[in-house]
């Protein structure tokens, strides 16, 4: 069985660098690997966002050059 | 610390006595309470709205008629009404409560002032609902179908304008009782931070007062004395500005509690760690600025505005997006830190590292999805120009079902999974039906919206019962338009068993006599912390008069323009149904 997070509360009760203005501080049990901010590099949130941006990109063409240039008024009657 | 004359008499001793003393609900047992109530009044709401959303969905592509196309907008206004104001605020104000307590560490001043706004907001919202169920009983002579857009010259029962002023006067107190307790806090931490989640609910709650002012005029001023045959009709240009002037920023509302939950709440489920704590406080003052004087972006194509105002009211909204965009990355880099904690590797691996079987991480990732989605529509709604080609059709529920029908209610289902247990003390019912449960959703709004966006670029209204007319062929660009309205519906019949599997869970758990387990409440610190950024970010005062300033400047000229134009109550209009009318009459 995996140790609760409240179990792991002597380990947080050691009040570190990393504490907040409400004095929480927890590190999770299961996580053998901590990261910096240093160490860390988001180049996998880079790598999403470039392919949100191309798909915003690709549907606002699609949205303007099809659909509003396109076409006549939609709604008659 | 826990006192045992505090505790709620209706829980299970045995189960509560194994939950840990820094557990949520040990050391606020009242606070939880105040928390369980408003979440069931937002899910038996969820649960109403839901069932006339399925009802919508079947009736207006023709497969199913189970209620006369006349009562059709009594249903939208129920839909509407219940879940993007009672379903949402409820909810919103529960994690509010909760996650003020749980950031300052301290319970609200005054139990009698919180159950008193709890009542409050709960009366507002029984009265409004009442006034709309009761247009389904002719013989009552009451009815509310004026939706939720409840501008003029649609008119009410009054029971339903006094109900929903009731309702905003109880979040405003909501709101006081959290200043309240943010003041407590204050005095004996002088001198420290704000905490990242009280912040959050200090600045929704200013963004909320200066939007509310909108519709207490329109409701108070106007509606009100209209709906009792007091005053004539009034200006339905002026009434449909203020409420815009709030219909906007209400939906930051609704979305600021699903920031909060995704920046404090997602990454600590994710393994990881908030990337950067100054950027949320930016992110949450931005919307305090811009969320309001933007409004007018609902009204493109309202005759009696300028084309002037309407630029300027895009230029604000395209503003907005940039703290949208901000939380996209923060959020995001956020989760994959946690997944590069857990080993992941790459630009696009480290996704397989997520613990994708937790229903509330999974439910959340997939309603940020959605609104990355929902963001492209949103573009396009902005735009004064393109607009015109999306307004008023079914391109537009399309829209909103990406942002408050799956990123907002969505998220909370989600987090409802991870907060339910914390405030209650009792295990999760089932985590596979929770998962199934969200990932469905997602699945029925990709159909229902999917549908509902090229039914609306091939010009299908919305708000109609039938639309379909022998005169009119709709053009899609790609597949039939019978083939889109069975997708809309089959979209809609998932999303509804996915509401119903989600409150039975919820209800299973609820009763589940095995105590929760791991229940600390208490969230990792972000990687860049406070110290970081500058401490003008928590001068309040000075965003809030700010953010007045701003509304100022862009409401005075249209509002002026607007009472000078055709004036407060511009003749030839008749108040109907009014209520005291032939009373009046009689008595003059
Ligand atoms: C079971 C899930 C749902 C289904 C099947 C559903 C279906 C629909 C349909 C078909 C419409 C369009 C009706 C029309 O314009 O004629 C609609 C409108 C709407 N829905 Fe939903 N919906 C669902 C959930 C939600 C949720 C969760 C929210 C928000 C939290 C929401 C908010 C709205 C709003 C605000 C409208 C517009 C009402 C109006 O035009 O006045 N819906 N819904
Ligand atoms: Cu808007």
């Amino acid at each position: 069985m995996t140790a609760t997070e409240a179990e792991a509360e002597t380990d947080s009760a050691v009040v570190g660098e990393d504490v907040y203005a409400d004095g929480t501080l927890v590190r999770d049990p299961e996580i053998e690997e901590s990261l910096s901010q240093d160490e860390y590099d988001p180049k996998g949130t880079l790598a999403l966002l470039l392919v949100y941006f191309l798909i915003l990109g690709l549907m606002w063409t699609y949205m303007y050059f099809v659909e509003f240039l396109g076409n006549g008024p939609t709604v008659v009657g | 610390m826990s006192t045992p004359g505090e505790t709620a008499g209706e829980t299970v001793e045995s189960a509560r006595e194994m939950l840990p003393d820094n557990s949520f609900l040990i050391q606020y047992p009242h606070v939880s309470r105040v928390v369980r109530s408003l979440f069931l009044t937002a899910f038996v709401a969820f649960g109403i709205g839901a069932f006339m959303g399925v009802l919508q969905a079947l009736h207006r592509t023709g497969i199913a008629r189970i209620v006369a196309s006349s009562d059709y907008y009594t249903l939208l206004t129920l839909h509407g009404v219940l879940l993007v104001i009672v379903f949402t605020i409820f909810f919103l104000a529960g994690v509010f409560t909760w996650a003020n307590t749980r950031s300052l560490d301290r319970p609200p001043v005054s139990k009698r002032f919180t159950w008193f706004w709890v009542v409050t907001m709960s009366v507002g919202s029984a009265m409004a609902g009442i006034a709309i169920l009761a247009g389904l009983i002719p013989s009552i002579g009451m009815s509310a179908d004026v939706l939720f857009t409840f501008y003029a010259p649609l008119q009410a029962h009054p029971l339903f304008y006094i109900g929903l002023a009731v309702f905003i006067i109880g979040t405003w107190l909501a709101g006081i009782d959290w200043f309240r307790q943010y003041l407590a806090w204050r005095g004996e931490n002088t001198g420290e931070r704000i905490p990242l989640q009280s912040f959050m609910v200090l600045t929704t709650m200013l963004m909320w007062f200066i939007a509310t002012m909108g519709v207490a005029v329109e409701v108070v001023v106007f509606l009100i004395p209209w709906s009792l045959g007091i005053v004539p009709a009034p200006n339905p240009l002026l009434t449909r500005t203020l409420f815009w002037f709030f219909g906007h920023p209400v939906v930051y509302f609704w979305l600021m509690p699903a920031y909060l939950l995704w920046y404090t709440v997602l990454p600590k489920i994710a393994g990881g760690r908030l990337f950067s704590d100054p950027l949320a406080r930016v992110v949450f003052v931005l919307f305090l600025l811009l969320s309001t004087p933007v409004g007018i972006h609902h009204q493109y194509v309202d005759p009696g505005i300028a084309e002037g105002f309407k630029f300027i009211a895009m230029t604000n909204t395209m503003f907005l997006l940039l703290p949208s965009l901000l939380t996209a990355f923060t959020v995001v880099a956020s989760i994959e830190h946690g997944a590069r904690q857990r080993g992941g590797t790459g630009y696009f691996g480290w996704l397989k590292a997520l613990p994708w079987r937790d229903p509330a991480f999974t439910g959340m990732t997939l309603a940020g999805l959605m609104f990355a989605a929902g963001g492209f529509s949103g573009m396009i709604n902005a735009g004064m120009n393109i607009n015109y080609l999306v307004h008023n059709t079914i391109w537009v529920p399309g829209h909103f079902h990406l942002t408050v029908g799956t990123a907002v209610a969505l998220t909370f289902m989600a987090a409802s999974y991870w907060l339910v247990p914390r405030i209650t003390g009792r295990e999760l019912y089932s985590r596979p039906i929770g998962l199934f449960q969200v990932v469905l959703w997602f699945v029925g709004m990709v159909f229902m919206s999917a549908a509902m966006h090229r039914g609306g670029l091939a010009g299908i209204p919305r708000r109609t019962a039938e639309p379909q007319y022998p005169q009119v062929t709709f053009e899609t660009v790609a597949g039939s338009v019978g083939s889109l309205r069975l997708q809309l519906a089959f979209g809609g019949v998932l999303l509804f068993v996915s509401a119903l599997l989600f409150l039975v869970n919820v209800g299973l758990t609820a009763m589940n006599n095995e105590p929760a387990r791991g229940l600390d409440s208490a969230l990792p610190p972000a990687l860049s912390g406070p110290e970081q950024s500058p401490t003008v970010l928590d001068n309040l005062k000075l965003w809030a008069l700010i953010a007045v300033v701003l509304v100022i400047l862009a409401y005075s000229l249209p509002l002026y323009s607007i009472v000078q134009g055709a004036g407060l109550y511009p003749p030839g209009q008749e108040a109907t149904p009014a209520v005291l009318a032939p009373l009046l009459e009689v008595i003059a």
